[in-house]
């Protein structure tokens, strides 16, 4: 673990470790004083995340044996059974945003990330903010961070504010701690330094407003964006102060992205654990990798390039590759997320308990660049969420009934979402 | 002279146009009505792209072939598809190409009358500046290294090809939390923080084969390692942590520590000097503040001898210097003498009662430099920043903390963050104007330096000389010569010649290392830089006759006769195959697929980067799977990449583009997924004739090249384009093709000399002027 010092090592393990006895102490001292007050008072709240992967899925190996209900999850999930009771597997669900515009390979895969979220056609008005920004508006306006957006591989966002307004997706670790935890190393500097983050911030909104006036009407626009931001984060300051996020104790700074992806992988859902354990914010979204990427994983013991590997000619051998990467992937990304929260205390029970995590791809068969039927996983027991079912949907069900079925367990009072023709009960 | 003939067609375009304009706007232009270029039009083009059939959504039938202005972008891009080659389509009647450039010029000839009669330079929309540019700019304000910083602020999307694209320069509230939280620690670490917790910086060495053999500038009989120039913030004790291989124990292994035979097996030094080291792996040392050179590496004693030989192989684990890790400060004893301190503290007050106008002095210089307008020190913007210095003296600060605060309020100031061109009130919406000579120095030291503007283009344009011909013809030349201009190699030729795919691509070959990845970007940077700093045609990029090679690299190519890591200069025989970038292993392996060549993206990447071609994407499901196992489900049974891609190519659906991109991958097939040099594959002879849409057969790299060259206008004027997407840091339109059309013919009179080049964007009008948009669209 040369990413981490000697001192975060030894509590990382802590955290990481099934001894919850061992580890309590160190993470109640880690909320926040206000979280604490709210949640001694009844369930923890819900929270969110909305995990891509690209290039779809081998969807043989992806399914569940058998017909609806009583899940036997597929040989690409077989990693993750010690949490069947808390997993659903959606199948049948189709992207039909993803299908409008260009008919071109490249389009169809940008298509696939980026309507996941947002469920409308690119280059149109129709809701086009993304289901997690949705979500980060109703219950992401009490925390510091209405939402964290991470990735595994730099890439295009999947998480939108408006269509213009892509929320960009950190892979550095170590960025991500700052976000979180400030920059500073007492508690009397990172107090000293949101005054003066505060103040920079006051300051530069009232410079704004004269020199738009000797701008072209377009960049003024542009300029308007930076004033609207410069409130938004003025709002967070005011939040992260009442949180005394001041008091957090906060475990050392990782040093930037390990080289390799499940060290990486590791690290940045132990920071979205942290994150929501201390409610410093309630909904996230990760980029496993971009569309059209071409990674090999050395340790997947695939040779080939993972966008290489999806064009796989329906060629059996091919076919079977991918497979095996698709469940290198599950193992390694959703299987150490799931380990990750299950083993995390949270109120009663673990973060797996209080949480919702979609895990899935705007892609089916690569091959084809379909973006039908889906690969779909829905995780966690937040709101009395059931597990172990196999939820096969009607045909031609848009992922908008799926996502605004999530949202409304997190009481985002929606009649429709996107190109959404009904709510998916789960 | 064998460009002698290019020269002499643009000769004959710009006198045509040159004579009709002179004759003044007011006549009618019949360049295209009732001629011979009329009926090339009817009889080429007008059968598909016909009012009823409208093939591809154009038709020329109904348009005005008199006034071309009207439908600028219809006839440009009909421009675009004649020179490249796409059109006429395959398979339909194609005349001689003597015919198709003839009608092509006319058209140009045309527009380009249009346009000199209402010249459109379009805008420069405001940016923010790049991550990029931000470092450079820190650099260049502070004398501050911030480049560590600026890396974990998000990354900036390409679009268009280029990072600086405005339209992608855009703030969210994570990108300007980034930004505010750099300017805090670049205010305070600029000043030396005293307050600053310690922390690490962990240098990586390259890995692989370059750990087997003595690297230059290491010291000698030492083998691996690596060299880091650090700049330790304060005065301060560090411990430097050598991380070096893991034997195949493991790290829990006691006996595997990492000296691998007797006595000190890690050579560090410091500054040079040799640093006595009782553990090698931990070293604690008190360390001025300022950049310190720091080496380590291997000793390669002959005890060691066996040592490389058990360890073969395991490049990432066994025997070699892995990282160096920096751990610091501890004990601070104060803020030192580093060179970001000594451009800051142009004064030093002696009494409190100098310490507000020393403070003043300080701050109207810097923020002059960072807004890039002249600061009066009793002005608002100084008022503004010595409120923040108050308040950093409050916080209980000294005088240095104070400008320090004083410091990260200048780095969030939209001034300083974004790039403002003013929009005068007086000017007429449409009405084309000059910017102002800041606004024109700005312009000129983000295209050459990506950098904000030095004190000498500040004190120009103070005088309001920057935009005479003369001076600003001598500003340019200063500035290619500076070592800033560095940042065109770094930044448009890295974008535009694929080495930033370099970077991320991962060949599975088992002679593919990260030694072998930075040579070759190193190849085509050191002769990209050569065009910056020496007399060249760009032409040089398509047949230099000599490149740049270190051990590594001359026996990837399988060279002869060069020994050690340095990059140097080596000749390559006359009419060799690697001449030019289309030799250059890191073009060759970014163009290639994980394992195997890739003709199409060679192809493509050609047609688009080098001739300016715009090449549709494939229909969905087009897509086919060249590599071996694949490919036979789609009936492509072939023993070669080739002969899987002539069979997929029979396909007419795909024929239309690939028979026009395949043939010059095509010709470049001796070249393997790595550019090492091939006869065969699989046991099959590479075959690499093609015939390219006008009939010129290609036999392999040479006539490629040829082809290329004999296309050379083609290639200027797509390089030309690509330059000035970056100067603009938007995307060209139909109105800016005139002026490349006019910056190509300028640079033809020099040999088209990047200096050439660069000159003629800085004079067009595109460069010094821009539209008042509004409500009404520009003319033409």
């Amino acid at each position: 673990m040369p990413y981490l010092t000697k001192k975060h090592l030894s509590r990382r393990t802590l955290l990481r470790g099934t001894g919850a006895a061992l580890a309590l102490p160190l993470l109640e001292s880690m909320l926040p004083a206000a979280a604490r007050r709210a949640w001694a008072a009844g369930e923890p709240p819900a929270r969110v995340a909305f995990m891509y992967i690209p290039h779809g899925a081998v969807m043989d190996g992806w399914l569940p044996a058998g017909a609806d209900g009583e899940l036997a999850l597929g040989p690409t999930m077989q990693s993750l059974t010690p949490w069947r009771g808390s997993l659903n597997v959606v199948s049948g669900l189709t992207l039909p945003a993803a299908y409008v515009g260009e008919a071109t390979a490249g389009a169809n895969h940008v298509r696939a990330s980026r309507c996941w979220l947002t469920c409308a056609p690119l280059d149109t008005g129709a809701s086009p903010t993304s289901a997690d920004q949705v979500a980060a508006a109703h219950i992401g306006q009490e925390t510091p961070l209405p939402s964290l957006e991470l990735a595994l591989e730099s890439g295009e966002s999947i998480a939108y504010r408006t269509p213009t307004t892509p929320l960009p997706m950190e892979t550095n670790p170590r960025v991500v701690f700052e976000r979180l935890f400030g920059d500073g190393s007492t508690p009397e500097e990172r107090a000293a330094r949101q005054r003066q983050f505060a103040s920079l911030l006051d300051a530069v909104a009232g410079e704004v407003a004269p020199l738009q006036r000797s701008l072209p009407a377009a960049d003024r626009a542009r300029l308007d964006r930076y004033l609207t931001d410069i409130r938004e984060l003025e709002r967070r300051l005011a939040l992260a102060a009442d949180s005394t996020l001041a008091d957090l104790d906060v475990p050392d700074k990782p040093n930037g992205a390990p080289p390799d992806f499940e060290e990486h992988a590791a690290l940045m859902f132990d920071m979205l654990a942290l994150a929501w354990q201390a409610d410093l914010t309630r909904v996230a979204t990760v980029l496993v990798a971009r569309e059209l990427s071409n990674r090999v994983y050395t340790r997947s013991g695939i040779a080939e390039g993972f966008h290489n590997c999806s064009h796989h000619s329906e060629v059996p051998a091919n076919i079977e590759r991918l497979a095996r990467l698709n469940e290198y992937h599950t193992r390694t990304t959703i299987g150490s997320l799931l380990q990750k929260l299950g083993g995390t205390p949270d109120g009663e029970g673990t973060l797996l308990d209080h949480s919702l995590v979609v895990y899935g791809s705007g892609m089916s068969n690569a091959n084809q660049h379909d973006h039908h039927p889906l690969p779909m996983l829905l995780a966690g027991g937040a709101r009395g969420v059931q597990g172990g079912r196999h939820i096969r949907v009607a045909e031609d069900t848009p992922a908008a009934n799926l996502l605004l079925g999530v949202l409304h367990k997190l009481d985002v009072p929606l009649e429709s979402f996107a190109d959404s023709t009904g709510v998916m009960e789960i | 002279m064998r460009r002698w003939p290019i020269a002499l067609g643009f000769a004959f375009v710009a006198l045509a146009a040159g004579v009709i304009a002179s004759r003044g706007g007011g006549l009618p232009l019949r360049w295209l009505s009732g001629g011979a270029q009329s009926d090339v039009l009817d009889r080429y083009c007008v059968g598909c792209h016909n009012d009823p059939e409208r093939a591809g959504g154009v038709s020329f039938e109904s348009l005005d072939r008199e006034e071309l202005a009207g439908h600028a972008d219809v006839w440009e891009a009909a421009v675009r598809k004649l020179r490249t080659g796409l059109m006429p389509p395959l398979g339909e009647p194609r005349p001689d190409r003597t015919v198709l450039d003839g009608f092509a010029a006319s058209l140009e000839a045309g527009l380009d009358v249009a346009w000199a009669r209402a010249p459109n330079p379009g805008t420069r929309p405001l940016a923010r500046l790049t991550r990029t540019e931000y470092a450079n700019a820190i650099r260049d304000l502070l004398a501050y290294d911030a480049s560590a910083i600026a890396s974990t602020l998000p990354p900036d999307a390409t679009v268009g090809g280029f990072d600086n694209n405005a339209a992608a320069l855009g703030v969210s509230p994570t990108l300007l939390e980034g930004y505010a939280t750099a300017a805090m620690q670049i205010g305070r670490r600029a000043v030396g923080d005293r307050t600053m917790g310690h922390g690490e910086t962990r240098y990586t060495a390259l890995p692989g084969a370059a750990q087997r053999a003595p690297i230059e500038g290491l010291p000698l009989g030492t083998r691996g390692g690596l060299a880091v120039e650090h700049t330790f913030p304060l005065d301060a004790e560090y411990e430097l942590v050598v991380s070096a291989a893991i034997p195949v124990g493991g790290w829990n292994n006691p006996t595997g520590a990492l000296v691998y035979c007797d006595g000190p097996a890690v050579d560090v030094t410091f500054n040079g000097a040799p640093v006595a080291v009782e553990n090698p792996r931990r070293i604690r040392l008190r360390v001025p503040a300022g950049p310190q050179r720091i080496t380590v590496a291997l000793v390669d004693e002959r005890r060691c001898a066996g040592v490389n030989e058990l360890y073969a192989g395991e490049t990432g684990l066994g025997g070699a210097v892995q990282a160096l890790t920096i751990i610091g400060p501890f004990d601070s004893t104060g803020a030192g003498d580093t060179p970001s301190r000594s451009e800051i503290f142009v004064c030093r007050p002696r009494s409190a009662a100098e310490a507000a106008p020393c403070a003043e002095q300080i701050l109207s210089r810097l923020a002059t430099r960072a807004y890039r307008r002249p600061v009066a020190s009793a002005g608002r913007e100084v008022a503004e920043l010595m409120r923040f210095y108050a308040q950093g003296r409050e916080e209980g600060g000294d005088f240095d903390a104070g400008i320090g605060y004083a410091l990260s309020r200048l780095l969030v100031d939209p001034r300083f963050l974004y790039r403002f061109e003013r929009e005068p009130d007086d000017v007429a919406v449409g009405a084309v104007y000059a910017i102002d000579d800041f606004e024109l120095a700005s312009r000129l030291s983000f295209f050459l330096w990506s950098s904000i503007p030095d004190d000498e283009l500040l004190a120009l344009a103070a005088e309001g000389r920057l935009g005479e011909r003369a001076v600003l013809a001598a500003q340019v030349d200063r500035m290619l010569g500076d070592e800033r201009s560095s940042a065109l190699v770094e930044n448009f030729a890295s974008q535009w010649l694929m080495l930033r795919e370099l970077d991320t691509v991962v060949p599975q070959d088992p002679d593919f290392d990260e030694d072998l990845r930075a040579a070759m970007r190193r190849e085509t940077e050191l002769l990209f830089t050569d065009l910056v700093r020496e007399p060249r045609s760009v032409l040089t990029l398509l047949d230099a006759d000599y490149t740049h090679l270190n051990e590594r690299l001359a026996a990837h190519y399988g060279v002869d006769g060069v020994r050690g890591s340095h990059m140097r200069r080596v000749a390559w025989p006359e009419g060799g195959p690697r001449l030019g970038v289309l030799g250059h292993g890191s073009i060759l392996t970014a163009t290639s697929a994980p394992n195997r060549t890739s003709p199409v993206v060679r192809g493509q990447w050609l047609m688009q980067s080098l001739l300016g071609a715009k090449i549709p994407s494939p229909p969905p499901g087009a897509e086919a799977d060249l590599s071996a196992e694949a490919s036979e489900s789609e009936g492509l049974v072939g023993d070669t990449v080739r002969a899987r891609l002539e069979l997929h190519r029979a396909n007419p659906t795909c024929a239309g583009c690939h028979g026009i991109m395949d043939p010059l991958g095509l010709s470049l097939e001796n070249f393997d997924l790595l550019g090492r040099w091939r006869d065969s594959e699989d046991g099959h002879p590479i075959d690499a004739a093609a015939r390219m849409v006008d009939g010129t057969d290609l036999h392999g790299p040479q006539d490629l090249r040829a082809a290329l060259l004999a296309r050379s206008d083609v290639f200027v004027a797509a390089m030309t384009e690509r330059l000035i997407t970056y100067a603009m840091g938007r995307e060209l339109e139909s109105h800016d093709m005139p002026v490349v059309r006019g910056v190509v013919r300028s640079a033809g009179q020099e040999d088209y000399t990047l200096r050439a080049l660069v000159q003629a964007i800085v004079a067009s009008d595109t460069f010094r002027k821009r539209v008042k948009a509004g409500a009404a669209p520009a003319p033409n």
